[in-house]
């Protein structure tokens, strides 16, 4: 029972020092968030959370274990306060402590005992049960519908950034070829203005 | 020079990969010192391969055992607790004068239980490897092997001469199924070829030449212990340690029948009179063992003591004349407090035991006295393990200095030892025996509860030293004690297979032996299949089920552990990690079952009843549909210009970066990001409430529950 207790209180401190990272790029690999996470804590080690349930487009999670408590906390408020951006602009990245359910190999809970038991039909119970069992089976389309929906703002998002980015690109072209063309000489000429062309 | 040469086997720093990547045991720098293990090749072969220069052999000498080509061999590993078997396909000495051999592994059942799919097994059966890929074959430096290994192939294939009862009762393991290493399943019959080795050597018939080899070790060992009778002390002891286990096990099995038959000091005396009862005292170890498997190298340890025993007769009453002497010392050591009688027994024994060897063997007369007298001294049994710490050690000093340093090499081999064990540890080869020998003795002897346990208890410490764990402490009963016995008894039998320069060795593997532990999985050194390979040919085959409403805080043995108890199937589970969205009122997660039936059972059985876990979560299954990842998975925000993505991918291809960064409040950049972390918080407080608003819903239902769990 002891050595359970001590996996588990090591098993404690490892969350503690862990940050989940979401809304990862599917373009990052552990590699990246190594090198992103290098200036501010040493990266122990990067473990990325599969998608076993959810809709498949969904944003890559990850953990990453950083070396102390400390360093965990303070990477996690340095990527809240400014969009961090990794393998690609915009979308910033986002960190959050890591929770325990998050974690694969996550040992038992030391002295926990687990009961359970079949259900007479006749149990009072009986019908209870049977509404859970709806309400977790709606819970979970409910779940997906809401993923499903976030998925779409964020495409709804990601669309009206793009254009808008087109619109400041096309801008900052013209600008930028306003000399080459000709542009900037005809202009001036029409308004009796000299520009030197340097 | 004999010590020495056991000094030189004692540290078997062997190191086998199955994965192919072997690390030489550097012979020369551990032996170096004192002298090179003994090494001889036999037949070649012939030369060639890629290089010229390279020899192959058909046979070669090791540490005074013979092997010839398609032997089976037991390869020691460091830190693995059982041996891996294997089957010599080739051997061969390199340019640079390095032995290697082609090794054809054998799998344990455990090595391969997540492949066995429900397959019952024999308890001391093989699967030789076949097919095609990692695990089946493996090139090894030959001085990993660890010794010789009795396999018989007991398939009813035509080509295969089926062993006969004897050699069948030698067997310490037996095969006749195989295990494709490629498709990973069992598979009955075989090809021509396994391996590039023709069948004919895989089945019988060269194996069925090992029984004579062992043979000859027995004639080696009794010659040995020939030597004992005439020749100097130190060798004496030497010897008798080596033929000491080997008496030992008929002594055991006559302490079995004792507890059927209640009639200790007279039996015992039989025992020792009688060499000849083994065969029957066999058959009823036999069956009044717990653990079968052991119980075949018992018998089969004991044929060979008996076989020595037919042979030289005076060698077996040099050999009982030091148990005698082993069972009189042990004895002594707990009497020398109070029985005065036994007392000068004791005191001749604790000093001058070499010496005494003789007077001892005359004294087998005697023998019955002290073993009553023994029965007498039960109640000091409590005293013996206090006792023996030291007592034995000193015994062991006095009777045998330059033994000593043999001894000491356990210690050094087992750091961990602490430091009580580690004296007895010392002295282990003998008490060890004698001690569960003792113990057994006493047990029959009934004494009162607390007593047996005590003394269990020693040999507990004994085995702990030996690195031994739970499974022995947790179980002093009669039981373990005969189940530990015939361990000791297979060690002996393993010693007797070889010349006594390798025992401790060898016994350092059994120790091992004992320590494994059933329920784990030992293919370890089969990647493991990772889980999404295994969920989604589970999931082609109907087997996966996807269970929600457990506690989140599940771990996956937890959630197997809980099937096992609502359905008595086993199962292999995954809890689906949580992620920042995940439900924090249900947890999921995927099953699989070893057959599809089973898997629409638990389905429909989840449907139609309720079975109710703690916290009142009725358990919820479905078919399992995972979700695998898209080739290109789509992630939106991202953006880069067109014109300029070519350009981007270009540098992050040459730099090989990829680049992160803060973003600064003073470029479009950052406009965009603060866009994405509205979004992102619009969503969180989106999850938010629908979690908040669905624990409203369940803590509603679940109020009406009349009484929870």
């Amino acid at each position: 029972m002891g050595s359970s207790a001590e996996e588990y209180a090591a098993f404690e401190q490892r969350v503690g020092r862990t940050v989940y990272f979401d809304n990862l790029s599917p373009q990052v690999t552990e590699s990246v968030l190594r090198t992103a996470l290098d200036q501010f804590a040493t990266v122990k080690s990067v473990k990325f959370l599969p998608n076993y349930i959810g809709p498949s487009n969904l944003p890559q999670c990850a953990l990453v274990e950083l070396d102390s408590a400390k360093k965990a906390k303070e990477v996690i408020s340095m990527i809240g306060q400014y969009p961090f951006m990794m393998s690609g602009m915009p979308r910033p990245v986002r960190a959050r402590h890591a929770e325990m359910e998050m974690f694969d190999d996550r040992p038992r809970k030391p002295n926990r005992k687990i009961k359970c038991s079949w259900l007479e039909p006749s149990d009072p119970n009986f019908q209870v049960a049977k509404e859970l069992k709806n309400l977790t089976r709606k819970h979970s389309l409910e779940i997906q519908f809401v993923h499903k929906l976030q998925l779409e703002e964020e495409e709804k998002l990601a669309k009206q950034q793009e254009d808008t980015l087109k619109v400041h690109y096309k801008k900052f072209k013209m600008i930028d070829g306003i000399m080459a063309d000709k542009t900037a000489h005809r202009l001036a000429r029409k308004y009796n203005l000299r520009i030197t062309d340097e | 020079m004999t010590l020495q040469h056991c000094d030189s086997s004692q540290l078997p720093e062997l190191k086998i990969t199955r994965k192919g990547i072997p690390t030489h045991r550097n012979m020369a720098a551990e032996a170096g010192e004192d002298e090179v293990l003994e090494f001889k090749w036999g037949k070649q072969r012939g030369v060639g391969g890629r290089k010229k220069g390279v020899r192959f052999y058909e046979s070669f000498t090791f540490d005074g055992v013979y092997y010839a080509l398609f032997d089976s061999v037991f390869l020691f590993k460091e830190g693995e607790s059982v041996p891996y078997i294997g089957k010599l396909v080739k051997i061969w000495e390199t340019p640079d004068k390095s032995k290697k051999v082609k090794i054809l592994w054998y799998f344990r059942p455990s090595e391969i239980r997540n492949f066995l799919e429900g397959t019952v097994t024999q308890y001391n059966e093989l699967f030789l490897a076949s097919g095609e890929g990692p695990g089946l074959t493996n090139v090894c430096p030959l001085e990993s092997i660890a010794g010789k290994c009795n396999v018989v192939c007991i398939s009813n294939d035509s080509r295969n001469p089926y062993p006969s009862d004897k050699e069948l009762q030698m067997a310490e393991f037996v095969f006749y199924r195989f295990f494709d290493v490629g498709k990973r399943m069992i598979v009955d019959k075989i090809d021509d070829m396994i391996a590039g080795v023709e069948v004919k050597n895989i089945f019988n018939n060269l194996d069925s030449q090992k029984p004579v080899g062992l043979v000859k070790h027995d004639l080696e060992r009794k010659e040995v212990s020939g030597n004992v009778t005439t020749s100097n002390e130190v060798v004496a002891l030497m010897s008798q340690k080596t033929s000491q286990p080997l008496i030992v096990k008929p002594d055991s099995k006559s302490c079995d029948s004792l507890v059927r038959e209640n009639a200790v000091s007279q039996l015992m005396l039989g025992k020792t009179h009688i060499p000849s009862v083994g065969v029957k005292e066999n058959g009823v170890s036999k069956a009044s063992l717990v653990k079968a498997k052991s119980s075949t190298k018992l018998s089969y340890g004991s044929g060979a003591g008996l076989e020595m025993r037919n042979m030289a007769k005076t060698d077996v009453e040099c050999g009982n004349g030091s148990i005698e002497k082993n069972n009189l010392r042990d004895r002594a050591d707990s009497k020398k407090d109070d029985l005065n009688d036994v007392g000068v027994l004791d005191g001749q024994n604790s000093k001058g035991i070499v010496g005494e060897k003789v007077l001892e063997k005359d004294k087998r007369g005697g023998f019955s006295k002290v073993s009553s007298a023994k029965v007498n001294s039960n109640t000091q049994n409590r005293r013996l393990i206090t006792y023996d710490d030291d007592d034995d050690d000193n015994n062991l000093k006095s009777v045998a200095p330059s033994s000593k340093d043999k001894y000491k090499h356990p210690r050094a081999k087992d750091s961990c030892v602490e430091e009580g064990p580690s004296k007895k540890l010392k002295i282990d080869k003998k008490p060890t025996n004698n001690l569960f020998e003792l113990c057994k003795k006493d047990s029959c002897v009934e004494e009162g509860p607390s007593e047996k346990l005590k003394i269990v208890k020693k040999p507990t410490n004994l085995s702990k030293s030996w690195k031994e764990d739970s499974r022995v402490e947790e179980g002093p009963s009669k039981k373990f004690k005969i189940d530990k016995k015939p361990t000791n008894l297979t060690k002996s039998c393993k010693e007797s297979s070889s010349v006594p320069s390798n025992m401790e060795h060898k016994l350092d593997f059994h120790a091992k032996e004992v320590t494994r532990k059933p329920d784990v999985d030992k293919s370890k050194w089969f990647k493991a299949v990772p889980w999404e390979e295994k969920m989604k040919n589970a999931y082609e085959l109907g087997k996966l089920v996807l269970l929600e409403n457990l506690d989140p805080s599940l771990s996956s043995s937890e959630v197997q552990d809980i099937i096992m108890d609502g359905f008595k199937e086993s199962c292999t589970a995954k809890m689906i990690q949580k992620t920042a969205y995940s439900s924090p009122h249900s947890g999921q997660a995927f099953v699989i079952f070893r057959r599809k039936e089973t898997a629409e059972l638990v389905i429909r059985k989840l449907e139609e009843g309720c079975f109710l876990m703690s916290n009142g979560r009725p358990l919820v299954g479905s078919i399992g549909v995972p979700c695998f990842p898209e080739k290109k998975p789509i992630f939106h925000g991202h953006h880069v210009v067109d014109q300029l993505r070519l350009m981007q991918m270009q540098r992050e291809m040459k730099d090989a970066v990829s680049t992160s960064h803060c973003s600064q409040p003073n470029n479009i950049e950052y406009d965009m990001a603060i866009e994405w972390c509205v979004l992102q918080e619009r969503g969180d407080k989106l999850w938010k409430m629908l979690y908040q608003q669905q624990g409203e819903e369940l803590s509603r239902l679940k109020v009406k529950l009349k009484s929870q769990i």
